[in-house]
């Protein structure tokens, strides 16, 4: 979750990504969530990132109401996709300090408490090590799903086939293929974790569509 | 067909746009009306368009001039008055149902703003009623999360 870095543009490039489908950070009303997110960039985003850009403007007519929308502001890795990695770490609410100070505290001293952070922070620092993702096992498929005949709507199959979400399945872009006698076969791109999806899963659920389809094949097979 | 309200006390009222516009002052809910002079007449802008050009005898053209023309619009709004929201964003919602269950996952994303929009007020409290919920999922491109 979070958006990454929000003063730097890539950070902002995702949060406008973010809110391309949506009026508002979480949910359907304007919350202590958009507070947060607002708070954390410096100035409006430029006109470039539209969807950014109305976000700000809309949140920013809510200024004087602030305090009394709903919600609790929460930190800020705790919004935006869920597919980007949290980097504003768990301790710390406001500078994003990537590099944690290992060798400890103000003081010159070793003081009991000094210490007892300073092992907090290694315990930390190591924690957040290991939990960075390994490069995770991608692949990239290609199906073809057939329909009946040259009846079938095409559209609504599309929309059955990509109505099916799953945790480490992302559709691509589609295509439909002609294969003869007017009947087009639908080829679609899809790009799965191999530990979460598979094609058994994917045909098993592609083919349960009954009434658009009728069989399902895998055209290509690629791992990134 | 017009719709007509018939009252017991005052003139009998023709015209969707006009009948509304009656019921929202009635019940003391003018702000669904816009507040300063700029924004009532974007309201009623949009309340004109939707009475004249968002009826159930679109052809296909028509209805892709439409979901231009409020995409373009809806680029750098929230809702059609702007940050308000508005008897404009009902009424348009109403009518443009029946276009927006139809519509395909491509033409969804194209129409991106539009689709933003209609997500939002749909689930703004008691405007959907009895009309069916309409799914809108975003087709995301594979993007290296790092």
């Amino acid at each position: 979750m979070g958006f990454g870095d929000l003063k730097s543009a890539a950070g902002l490039r995702v949060l406008n990504d973010f809110l391309a489908d949506k009026s508002y950070i979480e949910g359907y009303v304007p919350s202590q969530a958009d507070i947060a997110v607002f708070e954390a960039i410096t100035a409006p985003p430029p006109a470039d990132l539209l969807h950014a850009l109305r976000w700000y403007n809309h949140i920013k007519s809510y200024e004087k109401q602030k305090a009394s929308l709903p919600g609790i502001k929460k930190a800020l890795g705790k919004y935006g996709p869920a597919d980007v990695e949290d980097t504003t770490g768990a301790a710390t609410d406001s500078k994003d300090d990537d590099d944690i100070d290992l060798f400890g505290s103000d003081d010159e001293e070793e003081s009991e408490e000094a210490k007892k952070l300073r092992e907090e922070r290694l315990a930390q620092y190591e924690s957040k090590k290991s939990k960075k993702p390994a490069v995770v096992a991608k692949s990239s498929i290609l199906l073809d799903v057939k329909p009946w005949d040259d009846e079938t709507d095409m559209a609504k199959l599309e929309e059955c086939v990509r109505s099916i979400q799953a945790d480490g399945l992302v559709w691509g872009s589609s295509k439909l293929v002609p294969v003869g006698y007017g009947i087009k076969k639908l080829q679609i791109q899809c790009v799965v974790e191999d530990d979460k999806v598979g094609t058994d899963m994917l045909e098993e659920r592609i083919t349960a569509f009954e009434d658009y389809v009728q069989s399902m094949d895998v055209a290509a097979f690629n791992k990134i | 067909q017009v719709p007509v309200l018939q009252t017991n006390n005052g003139p009998g009222l023709t015209g969707l746009m006009t009948i509304a516009a009656h019921l929202v002052r009635q019940a003391r809910k003018d702000q669904l009306l816009g507040n300063t002079a700029e924004e009532k007449a974007v309201v009623q802008q949009w309340l004109e368009y939707r009475v004249t050009r968002v009826n159930g005898g679109s052809s296909k053209e028509d209805t892709r001039t439409i979901l231009k023309d409020l995409n373009i619009h809806l680029e750098d709004k929230v809702y059609l008055a702007g940050n308000i929201f508005t008897l404009a964003d009902i009424l348009m919602y109403y009518g443009l149902h029946r276009v927006m269950v139809d519509l395909t996952v491509q033409e969804k994303e194209k129409y991106l703003n539009v689709s933003r929009w209609f997500n939002h007020i749909q689930h703004y409290p008691g405007v959907r009623q009895h009309l069916s919920n309409v799914v809108f999922i975003k087709n995301r491109l594979y993007t290296n999360a790092h």
